[in-house]
């Protein structure tokens, strides 16, 4: 086996032993309760791992047996992940009811603009492959990717924007997923440009990074969640006098 | 190939924008140590007489349409920097409460719970208004009042007033805040 075979099946392995620890500690701390879809999510990904493992040290190896089963996988853990995604922006606005209509408006607002930015491209970039149905996938994983990031990347911003606190598992799910999900951005523009799937450099790169987003889930749901303390000493003078104004006022009303 | 490029740098972008969005969590602790260097001053009187639509009716009709119009710009100028000062008060504010909302006191988790919605519609109300006054800027003649904004920082600041004492009811404001 070449060094390079190594690295792939240490890369392809060593994630999905990663999430069978990411599932212990979420049922042993009862997040799965808190987080069903993500909970999902890892045990399909565990699952599909252990059955696609199967086929290739069968008869069938990595062929058209092995390619059908990945197909499937792949389908189903991208519907999931928009699950997952869509569980995010709940538990989110669940803890500040101020803002339920901004940010059912965001995702929605986000997903048509998104989607029709997807849509828009895979009608003006086709790809470059002769096969209908090859051109077709990778339009669909490019707007599939479009999707996922952008939706993780406008729930970002917007937090960023009124400055809200996310709760330390929330934030490091959101955060590997939407790491993931710009990698997958990037490789999949890059699948329909060069019209094949397949480049050794870049199914390394996105394995790698997969690593990555499990190291970070394995670190926000094993670690005990810190809270903010209040630790508030002083506020400038010409605010006190001010506030002390408004509370005059608000004992003489 | 243009396509592909501008897929790549965007989703480039947005990977440095997470990172920093991981190591910037750490700001938020930051702010709750001292509060003083983020909040900026905001004198309520002066911000409620600049979006006064009374007093603004009053230049409109009292002088010449192009003095009203430069004068108008100059307010609508003023009246971007109090809300840009009123939003960045509320955030520090919300964090503070935010904090406060996890109090085993309920009259303090109820406080903190109002203020936080309170600090939050006033970034949102920032949000919209923002944009409307750089409208304003553009054709000064167009009737624009963001006289609510005042009021809300208002309802605010009484909140955090209430916050503090419910906090702190020994040691007055000053030590609560």
């Amino acid at each position: 086996m070449t060094p390079l075979r190594l690295l792939w099946y240490c890369l392809w392995v060593a994630p999905h032993a990663l999430q069978g620890i990411i599932l212990f500690a979420m049922l042993r701390r009862r997040l799965d309760r808190q987080f069903p879809m993500f909970f999902l999510y890892t045990a399909f990904e565990v699952l599909q791992f252990v059955v696609l493992f199967t086929i290739s040290r069968s008869h069938f190896h990595f062929g058209p047996g092995y390619a059908r089963a990945y197909s499937v996988g792949l389908a189903l853990s991208t519907a999931i992940r928009f699950g997952v995604i869509y569980e995010l922006f709940r538990h989110f606005f669940r803890r500040y009811p101020a803002l339920g209509g901004a940010g059912a408006l965001l995702f929605r607002g986000a997903t048509i603009v998104l989607l029709l930015l997807a849509v828009g491209l895979a009608v003006s970039s086709p790809g470059s492959s002769a096969d209908f149905l090859l051109n077709a996938t990778y339009a669909l994983d490019r707007t599939v990717s479009i999707l996922q990031c952008g939706l993780l990347i406008s729930l970002f911003s917007f937090s960023r924007y009124f400055l809200l606190s996310w709760r330390s598992h929330a934030f490091g799910i959101a955060l590997g997923l939407g790491i993931f999900a710009t990698v997958e951005l990037a490789t999949s523009a890059v699948w329909l440009h060069l019209g094949t799937f397949g480049n050794p450099v870049i199914n390394l790169v996105t394995m790698a990074t997969y690593n990555g987003c499990v190291l970070i889930w394995i670190f926000y749901l094993v670690a005990p969640e810190r809270e903010p303390q209040m630790t508030v000493n002083a506020l400038p003078k010409y605010d006190l006098e001010i506030w002390n104004q408004e509370l005059q006022r608000l004992l003489q009303q | 190939m243009t396509i592909t490029l501008i897929l790549a740098v965007l989703a480039f972008l947005a990977l440095v924008f997470l990172v920093r969005l991981a190591r910037g969590r750490a700001s938020v602790s930051k702010v709750l140590e001292n509060p003083t260097e983020h909040i900026r001053s905001v004198d309520v009187e002066a911000f409620r007489n600049l979006v006064d639509r009374d007093e603004e009716e009053f230049l409109r009709t009292n002088l010449p349409p192009a003095e009203f119009r430069k004068i108008q710009r100059e307010r609508l100028r003023a009246t971007v920097e109090y809300v840009s000062c009123a939003a960045q008060n509320a955030g520090v504010l919300l964090r503070l409460a935010d904090a406060g909302r996890r109090s085993s006191d309920p009259a303090t988790a109820e406080a903190a719970e109002k203020l936080v919605n309170n600090a939050l519609r006033l970034r949102l109300y920032a949000l919209h208004t923002i944009p409307r006054l750089y409208v304003g800027m553009i054709f000064p003649g167009a009737r624009i009042s963001p006289a609510g904004i005042a009021e809300s920082y208002e309802q605010m600041t009484r909140l955090v007033v209430l916050l503090g004492c419910l906090q702190y009811p020994t040691r007055g404001v000053s030590a609560a805040l």
